[in-house]
């Protein structure tokens, strides 16, 4: 695109300083001419091709003609005529051999560099020295270029103001320095190169380590780039490294690492330049470059038929060494494998030979040592009491082999059994229809434990027997953790086999940690198998590879075992499937196959939420876009609704309309929210999509750009979602409420409701319960607070409630001022109070999530109820005419000494009574004609308890709660 | 005891501010039989102490006679059982209850309840057959569901049991169950009518009302009777002997709803958003009501608003409160509203001042 602009670039004016300039020609053109003469016409070329398709294309055509081998693979490199890629090749060259000795320098050496790369590297000052009319074109590139990328043009200039002789070097080396606490920045200068495409090999054999940011390229695509052209990368600096590849360099531990091993430093360009080089190697002076490209080429050849032989040999040994039946691979069926194809290849390839499995070596040197010391140590029937001593601590009668699918669990302990020569009797405990030995048909139709009962105890009897003439057996109990999926309790049986049986058992698993294994872990020998490296597995589908005919480097396997995640099996079925339609697999091929597949597994929500919201969070697809939000459809929301507003848009750059973005986002997020109660309140979860699409998609989409803090001191990283803590502390805090509520309900001097109570009531009765505290005397306003909370049954737990849910961030602690010594005195004087205060009902109100056991005095009196429930619905009159004359008695006496003014609840202790907590009419007037009428009232209730027993089943429920 | 506790009407022949009413009510129960009732109106406009003196005017003193309970009732909802908790007030004649507090698996206590009460039939001191009184608070925020199961239930069951439903707008009942009562409506006392009771109390208490105290007391009370008699206790406990320049102290969270609401004017931008939705997690952690947030919010806003935004601003407030509703999360309801109103605000203010 930017040659593209420089067509009409030079229309337009200079404006920038020089150093902006200098940024562009390196960036814009990595092949830039070098013969100032020679400049404009190759600019026209160049500007002609991405003007006007046609006319190139006839070039290319016509270049295809030359070369037809080359040309048609790409047509778009084929930018200059051949004669002038050959010089350009050379130029390159010599750019190389310019670059690797500088940049080990150091930082401040190796940032020119880039830049002057190239310019064919010539040196700073020379640079400078650029004809003003390559000033001009520059400059228009800059500006024609403005208005499309805003975000692009705000660096380059950020450079500029750096100094003119700093140019991008220094900037790039300022963000180093940030980006060293931050997360990787995007490229500066992202897809504005033109990626060059080379010879498919050109970098074979060659290892490269990837260091901070690129200049153009993502880390992903250059890892993509180099690997598809037959290079390898590799996660940190060693010997077998030949370049590191880094655009400035941040002094972090690889560049530190290279230094010292003297790991050649590489920059962008100079990676674009030797793919280049290959590329222009290869057409116009073929025999120039031939060897080298040929050398790539035939290596694999040469390779292969090595590898085959050894194939060969190996499969004829294990052939020989296999006793089982008849192997299906044998070097000769190689030839016509069509034939043989109706065998899978995972089956084919199975390894034969205990040192075939593919990692985990160690792992099956443990099995068969078990499994050969087995007879020893169990079966001690030759040397007795010998064997049980020796080591009963560590051994196990069973062993468990635990791993992800496809990595030769299996496999290996066939194998195994195989060697050692125990017969094998696989049982597939999730369904036991399986390829098992006429033995444990018979057993099967019942459940599977009984046949494995039926074995354990057959093989006891033939070992009793003469041992040497009957075949040891081995019991293989496959994918135990799907076992009690039908039948419970399988995993018991399981155990209890293992303790009885005088036969190994060997148990697969892929779940070690899984909940049904819990048990049967300590009855086994634990082996877990590891996920091989992909280099094993790379290796070990080559050996297939070749078995096939098929033609594959090895990169590209290496790939393959890296997306699968270590399934050898799975593996193997893609590269037969993919073999069906091609002989040659290249990188592509693979990569493009698994992409569906690929590193789906870990992505975590905040990764997710950093994609979304990235700087290139706009250029994402939307199936992307949902597989992100997706990744966890209920933490990706929250992230986002608690970072949205902290992203500085890319969509606007000012401010106020910043803020109407920020509405819409907003108000997109509620939309989800509403989604949400659909799919989760009425299983509407068809919505999914819209509700991640409302959730996380819009407002990442309108505010995707670059985080920016909003606190002082904060981290740029993006918040854990706030809202489940709020949440949680919210339901806290209406527990709390709740437990007050229902307090001053159970006083029976209030019928708020529970919202009431907060919004409207908690301000005086804070300020009653603590004004007092402030300004009386102590002992005075200690007196009158404990009063107050006696009357609405506040307890302490209550009053702290009270004064929590009154504090606001930001405002005086509503506590503030009262002196610690009252408040001490306080908590004495209501303790003090609740001893010889009656019990109250709030007392024996169990509450929701306060699942507490009732104070010991409380505990003491509902005792003896349980006994004289029975007798209260018998003589239920009496004793309330009694009950009744006792507690108005008690009012009465209670009343003389408050003056009316406390409340007392009569608990009924009365044995035959039952938990009865009954609060007297309230009457601080004329207390006797009110009696009157409660006792009538009174009359009535029980007439009709009697009856129906209400209390007495209500008396009963709410012991049963206790 | 508060103020609103102590001089709560206790009879329908007591009531000072909703007479005609307390009268119609007490000639309609002396036969023993209503219908079922459905009180609404604003909140302190004094629905419940009304349906008090109604049980009392029914039952006697034995109405007054409760227990505070936490029930579990095991409901059978097809294949599974759920364990419901829920605290009740009762008497041997009514329950009463607040079916909303079991979020959205309220419909289950509505049938559970109505049913048990329905088992539990009480005989009356005559012989007859009584009914008992079901009294449900906050029927508004019932769930639609519930709404209607309610709905079959109140006929079924309507020999053994009366329902009294509590609720303050009657606009988030369906119109199923408002046909089925006898609605009452409990309007908000005017500001004469309190002052009337305030000088009551204050007389009973022995209190030098300056004058005009009383009535500007009614003026900040939004006519909320309870307010009213709230705060003036709190002017109370605050300073005696009143002044009549007295400060009536607003209620804590409002005074920090009217912080949030200066923020948001002073400035509109991504920061202050950020800030005030800390401010709105602290009222919704101290268990503030989104919806009165929103309410005030709004209110506090107006105050400070051109006349030409007002009509839009209340717009967006009733749009807002609408989708949290039907929403779960409030806090991202109300940032909404508030990001909404930054950006209008905004805008305006570019508009108008360049």
């Amino acid at each position: 695109m930017k040659q593209h602009d420089k067509g009409n670039g030079s229309v337009s004016k200079p404006a920038k300083p020089a150093s902006t300039e200098k940024v562009s020609p390196a960036k814009s053109q990595p092949e830039k001419p070098v013969q100032g003469g020679q400049e404009n016409s190759d600019r026209r070329k160049t500007s002609k091709y991405f003007d006007k398709k046609k006319p190139e294309d006839e070039k290319v055509e016509a270049l295809v003609k030359r070369k037809p081998g080359k040309g048609n693979e790409k047509p778009l490199d084929v930018e200059t005529p051949p004669s002038k890629k050959l010089q350009k090749a050379e130029d390159d060259d010599g750019d190389d051999d310019f670059v690797l000795p500088k940049s080990n320098k150091g930082s401040a050496g190796a940032t020119p560099n880039k830049k002057l790369k190239s310019g064919s590297g010539r040196g700073i000052a020379q640079k400078l020295k650029v004809e003003g009319s390559d000033e001009e074109k520059d400059d228009g590139d800059e500006d024609i270029e403005t208005p499309r990328k805003p975000a692009g043009r705000g660096r380059g200039g950020r450079g500029g103001s750096a100094g003119p002789a700093g140019g991008r070097g220094r900037g790039g080396s300022g963000r180093g320095g940030f980006m060293n606490f931050g997360e990787r920045k995007d490229p500066p200068h992202k897809g504005e190169k033109e990626v060059p495409e080379g010879d498919p090999d050109c970098l074979a054999g060659l290892t490269f380590v990837i260091s901070g940011t690129l200049d153009s390229l993502e880390r992903e695509e250059a890892e993509d780039l180099i690997k598809r052209l037959g290079g390898r990368v590799t996660g940190s600096v060693s010997k077998k490294t030949n370049y590191l590849l880094c655009d400035e360099d941040i002094g972090g531990r690889k560049s530190a690492k290279a230094k010292e091993l003297g790991t050649a430093f590489l920059t962008e360009d100079g990676l674009f330049d030797m793919i280049h080089a290959s590329k222009v190697a290869k057409a116009p002076v073929k025999n120039e470059v031939k060897k080298s490209s040929d050398k790539i080429v035939t290596q694999i050849p040469r390779e292969s038929p090595q590898k085959v032989d050894i194939k060969k040999q190996v499969s004829n040994s294990s052939a020989k060494g296999a006793a089982s039946k008849g192997s299906a691979l044998s070097p000769s069926k190689r030839k016509d494998q069509s034939l043989t194809s109706s065998l899978t290849w995972t089956e084919k390839y199975r390894p034969k030979v205990p040192n075939d499995i593919v990692g985990n070596q160690s792992l099956v040197k443990q099995l068969h040592d078990w499994l050969a010391h087995w007879n020893e140590q169990f079966l001690h029937t030759g040397q007795k009491g010998k064997g049980k001593r020796q080591n009963d601590s560590s051994a196990k009668k069973a062993v468990l082999l635990s791993g992800t699918p496809g990595i030769g669990k299996t496999t290996s302990a066939k194998l195994v059994c195989q060697m050692l020569g125990f017969q094998a009797i696989e049982v597939n405990a999730s369904d036991s229809r399986g390829k098992a030995d006429a033995k444990i048909l018979k057993g099967i139709s019942g459940s599977t434990a009984n046949s494995i009962k039926e074995l354990v105890s057959n093989e006891a009897l033939g070992a009793n027997m003469d041992r040497s003439k009957h075949p040891k057996t081995v019991l293989i109990m496959d994918e135990v953790d799907g076992m009690s999926a039908g039948d419970r309790g399988g995993v018991a049986d399981l155990i209890a086999s293992i303790k009885i049986s005088k036969i190994p058992i060997i148990c697969i698993c892929n779940d070690r940690y899984s909940q049904k294994l819990k048990s049967l872990v300590n009855y086994c020998l634990l082996l877990s198998y590891r996920k091989p490296t992909k280099q094993q597995i790379a290796k070990r589908l080559l050996h297939v590879a070749n078995a096939e005919g098929l033609q594959v480097n090895e990169i590209a396997l290496e790939e393959l075992a890296e997306r699968v995640n270590g399934d050898i099996r799975m593996a193997i079925n893609q590269l037969q499937y993919m073999s069906l339609s091609m002989s040659i697999i290249k990188y592509d091929d693979i990569r493009q196959r698994l992409l569906g597949s690929a590193k789906d597994e870990d992505i975590s929500p905040f990764t997710a939420v950093d994609k979304l919201f990235g700087f290139n969070g706009g250029k994402l697809r939307m199936g992307e876009r949902i597989d992100l939000s997706m990744s966890d459809p209920d933490l990706v929301p929250l992230l986002i609704q608690e970072n949205y507003i902290n992203y500085r848009p890319s969509l606007a750059a000012k401010d106020d309309k910043r803020m109407s973005l920020l509405a819409r986002a907003a108000e997109s997020i509620g939309d989800g929210d509403i989604f949400n109660v659909q799919i989760r309140r009425y299983r509407q979860w068809q919505l999914s999509q819209s509700s991640s699409l409302s959730s996380s998609i819009i407002p990442a989409a309108l505010l995707h750009g670059q985080r920016e803090t909003l606190e002082q001191g904060e981290r740029n990283f993006n918040r854990f979602g706030g809202w489940l803590g709020k949440n949680s502390t919210m339901g806290k805090n209406f527990r709390l409420l709740e437990n007050l509520h229902v307090h001053l309900l159970a006083s029976r001097e209030s019928n708020l409701g529970r919202e009431t109570l907060r919004v409207d009531s908690l301000t005086l009765l804070l300020k009653r319960l603590t004004n007092p505290l402030r300004l009386l005397p102590k002992d005075e306003a200690v007196q009158q607070v404990v009063e107050l909370m006696d009357i609405y049954s506040i307890s302490q737990e209550d009053f702290d409630t009270i004064v929590e849910l009154s504090k606001f961030q930001g405002k005086p602690d509503p506590l503030d001022g009262i002196q610690p010594a009252v408040k001490a005195a306080l908590t004495k004087a209501y303790k003090q109070g609740s001893s010889s205060r009656a019990v109250r009902s709030a007392d024996l109100i169990t509450l929701p999530g306060n699942k507490k056991a009732p104070k010991k005095r409380i505990a003491a009196i509902l005792e003896p109820v349980d006994g004289g429930l029975e007798v209260e619905n018998g003589n239920a009159s009496a004793d309330i005419e009694d009950d009744e004359e006792n507690s108005s008695d008690t009012e009465d006496t209670e009343d003389a000494a408050n003056g009316g003014e406390t409340l007392r609840l009569d608990l009924q202790t009365d044995s035959s009574k039952g938990i009865q907590v009954e609060i007297e009419p309230k009457s601080s007037g004329n207390s006797s004609a009110k009696k009157l009428s409660a006792g009538r009232g009174r009359g009535g209730s029980s007439a009709a308890e009697k009856k129906g027993g209400g209390r007495g089943s209500g008396a009963a429920a709410a012991k049963r709660k206790r | 005891m508060l103020w609103v506790d102590k001089y709560r009407p206790k009879t329908l022949d007591k009531v000072m501010v909703h007479e005609d009413v307390a009268q119609n009510l007490k000639k309609l129960v002396t036969e023993q039989d209503c219908p079922h009732l459905l009180f609404y109106g604003p909140s302190g406009s004094g629905k419940k102490t009304l349906i008090m003196a109604l049980l009392r005017q029914m039952f006697g003193a034995a109405a007054d006679k409760v227990k505070v309970e936490n029930k579990t009732w095991k409901v059978d909802a097809g294949s599974r059982t759920i364990d419901l908790e829920l605290t009740t007030l009762s008497s041997t004649h009514h329950v009463e209850m607040n079916p909303s507090d079991a979020g959205f698996q309220d419909r289950y206590i509505v049938q559970e309840i109505i049913k048990e009460m329905a088992k539990n039939r009480p005989i009356d001191t005559k012989g007859k057959k009584g009914f008992k009184v079901l009294v449900l608070n906050e029927v508004d925020k019932l769930s639609r569901e519930a709404q209607h199961s309610l709905r079959r239930t109140m006929e079924k069951y309507s020999a053994s049991c009366r329902l009294i439903l509590c609720c303050n707008s009657s606009s988030k009942v369906t119109e199923a169950i408002r046909s089925r009562c006898l609605n009452v409506r409990i309007n908000a006392p005017t500001e004469e009518q309190i002052v009337k009771v305030l000088e009551f109390i204050g007389k009973k208490e022995g209190l030098q009302l300056p004058p005009g105290f009383a009535a500007r007391v009614a003026e900040k009370s939004n006519r909320s009777l309870r307010r009213a008699i709230l705060s003036f206790e709190t002017c109370r406990v605050q300073q005696y002997p009143f002044t009549s320049n007295q400060a009536i102290p607003p209620m804590d969270w409002e005074e920090y709803v009217s912080v949030i609401a200066s923020d948001i004017m002073k400035e509109q931008s991504p920061k202050r958003l950020f800030q005030v939705r800390g401010k709105l997690y602290e009222l919704l952690i101290n268990c503030i009501p989104p919806e009165m947030i929103l309410k005030r919010l709004l209110a506090e806003l107006l105050k400070k608003l051109d006349a030409e935004l007002k009509h839009e601003v209340c717009h967006w407030a009733a749009y807002y409160e609408h989708r949290m509703r039907l929403g779960q999360k409030a806090i991202f309801h109300l940032e909404a509203f508030v990001a909404k109103f930054m950006s209008i605000y905004k805008e305006f203010l570019i508009a108008t001042f360049g």
